[in-house]
């Protein structure tokens, strides 16, 4: 995002000395916690990544369309007010 | 360091020297002590055993990465486009513009609907912020900020206010009225406060509680009624430019997106990073989550867009073309979560089959950035802001 980049810290600060050793620590502390995590195999989480799909996309309106009447952006009616 | 957002809300007794302070949380053994800032720094050096230095500290987080990316490995049995090999591909795919809303002098930033899936809130760069009605394209409220660049604007889920801020780095919120006496910016209630400008806001479950992004590297929950900081997030190296809050089926968790090219998920309520990820070669402008909450997908100045999936714990698909050159500005999901529409920076936006890695389609029709896009509450349309100073209404 250059158009407000005058206002960016630059990634470089984080490594002046003077709180370095609280964030080394905070730093070794997070990746530990993280270690801990349980994972499952790419091959679990893909299957439920396409079950979740396939049981919703028949109620996705931009992949199965419904019909014209039934969605106000594709009808072609005319929203008016009576003034 | 990032700056801090403001913590000293908190005065009292510190719980190791029992002087009166202003105090700031810190992390003991996972619990949760205050201390003033004197015993919070001599804290940082206790404890650390006799050859532990800022380079050993170092070379241990090195390590443990390289650890964590094994871990990862060892559970990256397949890619996510070959398990979707057995799916059906999607037909062809007729999406137009429906709706042109005009009436923004500048650039527009951001964009959000209402529940009600009708109206739509934009902001600007030239400090105004409109509520538009998407179906018949009038305008039903207007307000201009004191500043410039309204780079975050949310909807509440009541759609009774409307939260925005920008370079004044504060987020405030705006009640509704279609009282025509009433001026709508005399009720303006300021929220958040952040040392640097706002990215993005958003409204938790209710109307009552705020989460932010700032440039000033963090991220808070505000409660709206009394302004006050609830928690804050620290953890991203630089300006935090996009969140997201996971849906509400799946817990307190929201992911955040920045400079850093780093998206990290985090605890609401402990204010702890839970996952994080960094696979991007530039910013993180945009983060959704997948309509199940169990991955979110990011759109990144590298000009690609990413899956991320949180029980596997890694990336799992790029969506990315060669002749795709410029950023990606902003994500969303089709109701399903099959298809990922990204804004781009090259005035384009791209549809991309989710599970099989493909570009469906790409829909022209923008004159200059694709800032911000959001699909509706109930998936039959998406909106997309651009620098060319409209919204569009696509289905």
């Amino acid at each position: 995002m250059d158009w407000h980049r005058g206002q960016r810290m630059k990634e470089g600060m984080s490594n002046n000395s003077t709180t370095s050793i609280s964030q080394a620590r905070k730093a070794v502390e997070q990746l530990k916690m993280e270690a801990c995590m349980d994972r499952v195999k790419v091959s679990q989480a893909a299957a439920d990544l396409l079950a979740y799909c396939e049981a919703h996309v028949r109620e996705d309106p931009l992949i199965i369309p419904v019909p014209a009447s039934e969605n106000p952006f594709r009808e072609k009616k005319f929203f008016c007010t009576i003034l | 360091m990032c700056d801090q957002t403001f913590l000293v809300n908190v005065f009292g007794s510190c719980d190791k020297c029992f002087k009166q302070r202003a105090l700031r949380p810190v992390f003991k053994k996972s619990q949760q002590l205050s201390y003033c800032s004197m015993c919070a720094e001599i804290m940082a050096t206790d404890g650390l055993h006799e050859n532990q230095t800022l380079a050993s500290l170092k070379s241990e987080a090195e390590s443990l990465k390289g650890k964590l990316e094994e871990e990862r490995a060892k559970l990256h049995d397949v890619e996510l486009h070959q398990v979707a090999e057995r799916v059906e591909a999607l037909g062809q795919f007729v999406m137009k513009t429906r709706r042109t809303l005009k009436g923004h002098g500048n650039k527009v930033l951001c964009m959000d609907w209402c529940k009600d899936k009708r109206r739509i809130v934009s902001s600007s760069q030239d400090g105004k912020v409109i509520v538009w009605d998407s179906f018949t394209t009038n305008k039903e409220h207007a307000v201009t900020m004191p500043c410039t660049w309204v780079m975050a604007c949310a909807y509440a889920p009541s759609g009774c206010a409307i939260a925005c801020g920008g370079l004044d780095n504060k987020c405030s919120v705006y009640p509704l009225t279609f009282d025509k006496n009433e001026n709508m910016a005399a009720k303006k209630k300021s929220v958040a406060m952040h040392t640097n400008y706002l990215s993005a806001c958003s409204f938790t479950n209710s109307d009552m509680q705020i989460l932010t992004a700032s440039g000033d590297g963090t991220c808070a929950l505000w409660d709206v009624e009394s302004g006050q900081l609830l928690q804050s997030f620290h953890g991203h190296g630089a300006d935090v430019l996009c969140l997201d809050l996971a849906p509400s089926e799946t817990g307190n968790t929201f992911v955040s997106g920045g400079c850093d090219k780093k998206a990290m998920v985090w605890d609401m309520r402990s204010g702890q990073c839970v996952q994080a990820f960094e696979t991007h070669e530039s910013d993180i402008n945009s983060v959704r989550y997948y309509p199940s909450g169990d991955a979110f997908a990011s759109g990144s100045d590298d000009a690609t867009c990413r899956l991320y999936d949180l029980r596997a714990d890694r990336e799992v698909a790029i969506y990315s073309k060669e002749s795709i050159i410029f950023g990606a500005s902003s994500v969303d999901f089709s109701l399903s979560g099959r298809l990922l529409f990204a804004g781009y920076n090259d005035y384009t936006i791209n549809v991309w089959d989710v599970l099989k890695g493909s570009r469906v389609s790409i829909l022209f029709g923008h004159e200059n950035r694709v800032s911000t896009l959001r699909v509706s509450p109930d998936g039959t349309a998406f909106c997309s802001g651009s620098w060319d100073h409209t919204l569009r209404v696509w289905a």
